[in-house]
C-alpha cells in the first residue's frame, strides 16, 4: 500500500495537524490485510469458544461440545466429561502408547522374583531404561550419574565393594529402609601414639608399605580390646556388612582418599583423622517416597551397576 | 535550537529530562551487568562462589528489577516527559512534582535491588518490592499521572498527539497493576515482610495479570509512545495512518488484559480461564502488529534513510523485533506449544527478543534522537552508534538463537520416551545439555552490554562537548559585547 494513494486512487491527506512542527499523521484506511488477517483470528477464538471450556457464567461456564473424553474413573466405571485437563490426564494414563507399553512391563516386573528379572534378557532391559530415570532424578543428586558417588559423603555404587552387602536382598534394604553409617570417634579414647600406631596397621591391611613396628603396636590395639576395631571391622579386617563396617583389605577407600594422597605419611595422617573423628553418614529411606516396584527396579538396576553379589 | 533559549527562561523542562537520561544510562549498564553476571553463574555455577547475596536467585530480580524499572522505567519517564511538553508545546505541569518523581522512582529500584541481594522480597514476579517500596511507588507514580494529565490538560495544542494516548494509558494502567497485585497485609509495621491478600490459584492470577500487563503496557504501551513521536521525527515523514493508531490502540488496550493466564496453562488454573487467555492472545497478534505497521510503513518511501541514519536502522530494527516477538507470543500463548515451552529457556529468549530487540532499541534510537537536542548539540560520533548498533543487534541474535536451541531442545527431551514407554532423560541431563547454549547466551549479553558502553561513551563525550560550545559561545557574545 503506497501512502501517497489511497484506495479511490487520489492523493492520502494527512489528518491536518502537526504536532511539535513537522508531526503529522496520514489518513490512510487500515491495510485490509491487516484487518482481515484480525477477523481471522476472531474466527478462530470463537470456534476454539464452541469447543472447548471457555465463559463463566453464573457459577459455572460454558463446557465446549462435541469434544467429549471418555475415561474409567477410580471406582472403575466409565465416565464421559466435557475437555478438561484432569480428564486429559487421566486418559493419557489409561490409553496413552507410552503408559499402556510401560505399564505391561511394570506389572510384569511387579510379578516376577529378582532372580526371574536378573535372568530375563527383556525386563533387565526394561528395568535398565525405567531405572535410569528413577536414580537420575533420586539418586543422581549424591551418588553422582554414574553411581561413583564422592568421597567422604557418598559411597560408590558402581565398584564391587558393598558396605552393607551387595545381594538384592541387602540392596533392597539398603534403599527402602535408608542406612546409618556409623564409627565411633576413637581421639578421646586412643592416644595421640596409638591412634598413629593404629593408622599403620589399618595402612597395612591393604598392603601399603608402612613402618612394621608401629604396625604391630597398631595390630595390638585393633585386635583387642584396647582400640575394639576388629569387633566390626572383624579381626580379617574385612567388614561386618551387618554394621556397615568398611572392608579395610581392598583399597577401596570410601571417606578419605588415601589412593590419592601423595605419600605414605599423608596416607597415615587420613587415616588417623578418621579413627580420632569418627564417622557419620546417613542414607534417607525411601519406601515412603517411591512405590515397591519402583524399589525392586531400582536394586536390580544398582546391583548392576556395582558388582552385586 | 530555539526552545532552549540562552540564558532566557526556558520553554520546557529539559533539566528532569537529563536526570532520567543519565540514570537510564546508568541502571543500563548496571543491570545489563548483572544479566551478563547470572547468565555466566548459570553456565558456570562457581560464579555463585557461596555468598548468598551474589547467588542467582538473589540477582535475578535484581537484573530484572535494573534493566524493567531502573532502565526502561527512567527511559520512559524521560521520553515521557519530552514528548509531553514537546507535542503539547506546554512546559511540565510542575518542576517539583517532576523533580519528585525523579527521587521517589531511582529510590525504589535502588532500595529494591539492595532489598533482594540481602532476602527481602514479596517472591512476585516483576513485583518483588516489599510493601514499604510499594508505597514508595505509588506516591510517586500518583504524582507521576497528575503531572502528565495536568501537562496534556493545559497543552496549547488542539489536539493531543498519539504518543500521549500511549502514555496514559502506560501510566494509568501501571497504578491499577500496582495497586491491586501489591495489595498485602504487613506482619507487623516494623517488619518489610507481608502475606498476599489472595490465596493458591487467585494468588497466582493476580500475579499474571500483573505480570502480563506489565509487558504489555509498561513494555509495550509505552514504549509504542515513544515510538509514535521518535520514528516520525527522526524520519521527517508523517505517520501512516491515524486510523490504525486509533484502532490498534484500543483493540491492544482491551485485548491485553485477558492474556495473562497464559502463564499458568496446565495448573490449577480452570480450563476456561486457559482458553480465554489462548484465544485472546491469539486475537491480540494483529492489534500488537498495527504499531509495527505504522511505524515501519511512516518509512515508507524513504528506505534509503536506513542506509544513512543509524538512528532509524535502531528504530525499525527495534519495531522488527517488535514484530517477531508480537508474533511468538501468541505462538506460545496456545496450550499445545505451551507445553513444550513453558519452564524452558524459550521463553526467556521470548522475552529478551522483547526486552533487547524492542524496549532497549527502540530507547536507543529515540535517546541518539533526543539527548543531544536536550543538550542543544549534535551527537559525538555516528561511527559509535553505528558499532553500537551492530553490537547489539549481534548480541540479540546469538541470545534469541541460543536460548531457542535451549528452551527447544531441552522441552523435546523432557518429553522424549524410549521404547519401553519410559521417560528417555532424566532431569539433569537435560540441564548437562542446557551448559553450551548457556555459554553462548552469555556471550551475546556480553556483546550487548559492550554496546551500552559505547553508547554511554558517546553520550557522555555528547554531554561534555555540549558543554565546551556553550562555554565558547559565552565567550564570543563576550567579546562581542566588549567591543560594541
Amino acid at each position: 500500500m503506497n501512502q501517497t494513494k489511497g484506495k479511490t486512487g487520489g492523493a492520502v491527506q494527512t489528518t491536518g495537524h502537526a504536532w511539535d512542527g513537522d508531526i503529522q499523521e496520514f489518513n490512510n484506511p487500515l491495510p485490509s490485510w491487516w484487518l482481515w488477517s484480525f477477523y481471522a483470528t476472531v474466527v478462530f477464538a470463537v470456534v476454539y469458544w464452541i469447543f472447548f471450556p471457555a465463559w463463566p457464567v453464573a457459577n459455572s461456564y460454558t463446557k465446549g461440545v462435541m469434544n467429549n473424553i471418555t475415561f474409567v474413573d477410580s471406582e472403575g466405571h466409565k465416565k464421559t466429561m466435557h475437555w478438561n485437563t484432569r480428564a486429559l490426564l487421566i486418559k493419557e494414563l489409561q490409553e496413552g502408547k507410552t503408559a499402556v507399553l510401560s505399564r505391561e512391563y511394570m506389572d510384569k516386573v511387579a510379578a516376577a522374583g529378582y532372580s526371574e528379572i536378573l535372568g530375563d534378557p527383556e525386563m533387565m532391559a526394561f528395568t535398565r531404561s525405567v531405572a535410569k530415570g528413577l536414580f537420575g532424578d533420586n539418586c543422581a543428586p549424591c551418588h553422582g550419574t554414574g553411581g561413583a558417588g564422592v568421597i567422604g559423603l557418598f559411597p560408590n555404587l558402581a565398584d564391587d565393594s558393598w558396605l552393607w552387602g551387595g545381594s538384592v536382598k541387602n540392596i533392597e534394604t539398603t534403599i527402602s529402609d535408608g542406612r546409618l553409617g556409623f564409627m565411633p570417634a576413637f581421639g578421646d579414647v586412643l592416644s595421640e601414639a596409638q591412634i598413629a600406631d593404629t593408622a599403620s596397621y589399618v595402612l597395612s591391611l591393604s598392603g601399603q608399605t608402612v613402618d612394621a613396628a608401629a604396625s604391630a603396636r597398631g595390630k595390638a590395639v585393633f585386635q583387642t580390646n584396647v582400640g575394639g576395631c576388629h569387633y566390626c571391622h572383624t579381626p580379617a579386617g574385612t567388614g561386618l556388612k551387618s554394621q556397615g563396617a568398611a572392608n579395610l583389605t581392598d583399597q577401596i577407600w570410601s571417606i578419605i582418599d588415601v589412593n590419592g594422597a601423595a605419600d605414605p605419611a599423608a596416607k597415615k595422617a587420613l587415616v588417623e583423622q578418621v579413627i580420632a573423628k569418627g564417622v557419620e553418614r546417613r542414607m534417607p529411606s525411601w519406601s515412603k517416597r517411591l512405590t515397591p516396584t519402583q524399589i525392586k527396579l531400582l536394586t536390580v538396576y544398582v546391583h548392576e551397576l556395582g558388582g552385586g553379589q | 535550537m530555539a526552545q532552549t533559549g540562552i540564558g532566557g527562561v526556558q520553554q520546557y523542562n529539559y533539566d528532569i529530562i537529563k536526570k532520567f537520561a543519565i540514570m537510564t544510562l546508568v541502571w543500563g549498564l548496571l543491570g545489563m551487568a548483572t544479566g551478563v553476571y547470572i547468565a555466566s553463574e548459570l553456565a558456570w555455577p562457581f560464579l555463585n562462589f557461596d555468598i548468598p547475596q551474589i547467588t542467582f536467585g538473589r540477582l535475578r530480580p535484581v537484573h530484572t528489577t535494573l534493566v524493567i524499572f531502573g532502565f526502561g522505567g527512567s527511559a520512559l519517564f524521560a521520553t515521557s516527559y519530552y514528548v509531553v511538553q514537546r507535542t503539547c508545546q506546554t512546559r511540565l505541569y510542575s518542576d517539583w512534582m517532576a523533580t519528585l518523581t525523579f527521587w521517589g522512582w531511582q529510590s525504589a529500584v535502588a532500595l529494591g535491588a539492595v532489598s533482594y541481594m540481602f532476602g527481602y522480597t514479596q517472591s512476585r514476579e516483576y513485583a518483588e518490592f516489599e510493601w514499604p517500596i510499594d508505597l514508595i511507588i505509588l506516591v510517586t507514580w500518583v504524582v507521576y499521572f497528575t503531572v502528565y494529565i495536568m501537562t496534556v490538560r493545559r497543552r496549547s495544542q488542539p489536539h493531543i498527539y498519539v504518543a500521549n494516548w500511549f502514555y496514559i494509558a502506560f501510566i494509568l494502567v501501571i497504578a491499577l497493576l500496582h495497586i491491586f497485585n501489591n495489595l498485602a497485609v504487613p506482619v507487623g509495621l516494623f517488619s518489610l515482610k507481608s502475606y498476599s491478600l489472595f490465596s493458591g490459584v487467585q494468588d497466582a492470577m493476580t500475579e499474571w495479570w500483573y505480570g502480563h500487563n506489565a509487558v504489555g503496557f509498561f513494555l509495550t504501551a509505552a514504549f509504542l509512545g515513544m515510538m509514535y513521536y521518535f520514528v516520525p521525527k527522526q524520519a521527517g515523514r508523517p505517520v501512516y495512518s491515524y486510523r490504525l493508531s486509533i484502532v490498534h490502540f484500543w483493540s491492544l488496550a482491551f485485548l491485553y488484559m485477558w492474556v495473562g493466564a497464559h502463564h499458568l496453562h496446565w495448573t490449577a488454573l480452570p480450563d476456561w480461564t486457559s482458553t480465554l487467555a489462548a484465544t485472546f492472545s491469539i486475537m491480540l497478534l494483529l492489534p500488537s502488529w498495527g504499531g509495527m505497521i505504522n511505524g515501519i510503513m511512516t518509512l515508507s518511501g524513504a528506505w534509503d534513510k536506513l542506509r544513512t541514519d543509524p538512528i532509524m536502522l535502531f528504530l525499525i530494527t527495534s519495531l522488527s523485533f517488535y514484530g517477531m516477538s508480537t508474533f511468538e507470543g501468541p505462538l506460545m500463548s496456545l496450550k499445545s506449544v505451551n507445553a513444550l515451552s513453558h519452564y524452558t529457556d524459550w521463553t526467556i529468549g521470548h522475552v529478551h527478543s522483547g526486552a533487547l530487540g524492542w524496549v532497549a532499541m527502540v530507547s536507543f534510537g529515540s535517546f541518539y534522537h533526543m539527548v543531544p537536542r536536550l543538550y542543544d548539540t549534535r551527537v559525538y560520533s555516528t561511527r559509535l552508534i553505528y558499532l553500537h548498533f551492530w553490537l547489539a543487534t549481534f548480541g540479540i541474535v546469538l541470545y534469541i538463537t541460543s536460548m531457542w536451541v535451549a528452551g527447544i531442545v531441552q522441552g523435546l527431551m523432557l518429553r522424549s520416551f524410549d521404547d519401553y514407554g519410559n521417560l528417555s532423560y532424566t532431569f539433569v541431563e537435560s540441564v548437562a545439555f542446557l551448559h553450551k547454549p548457556y555459554v553462548w547466551r552469555a556471550l551475546g549479553g556480553l556483546f550487548f552490554l559492550s554496546g551500552v558502553a559505547v553508547m554511554a561513551f558517546n553520550l557522555f563525550m555528547t554531554i561534555r562537548r555540549s558543554r565546551t560550545e556553550a562555554a565558547e559561545l559565552e565567550t564570543r557574545i563576550a567579546v562581542k559585547m566588549a567591543r560594541a
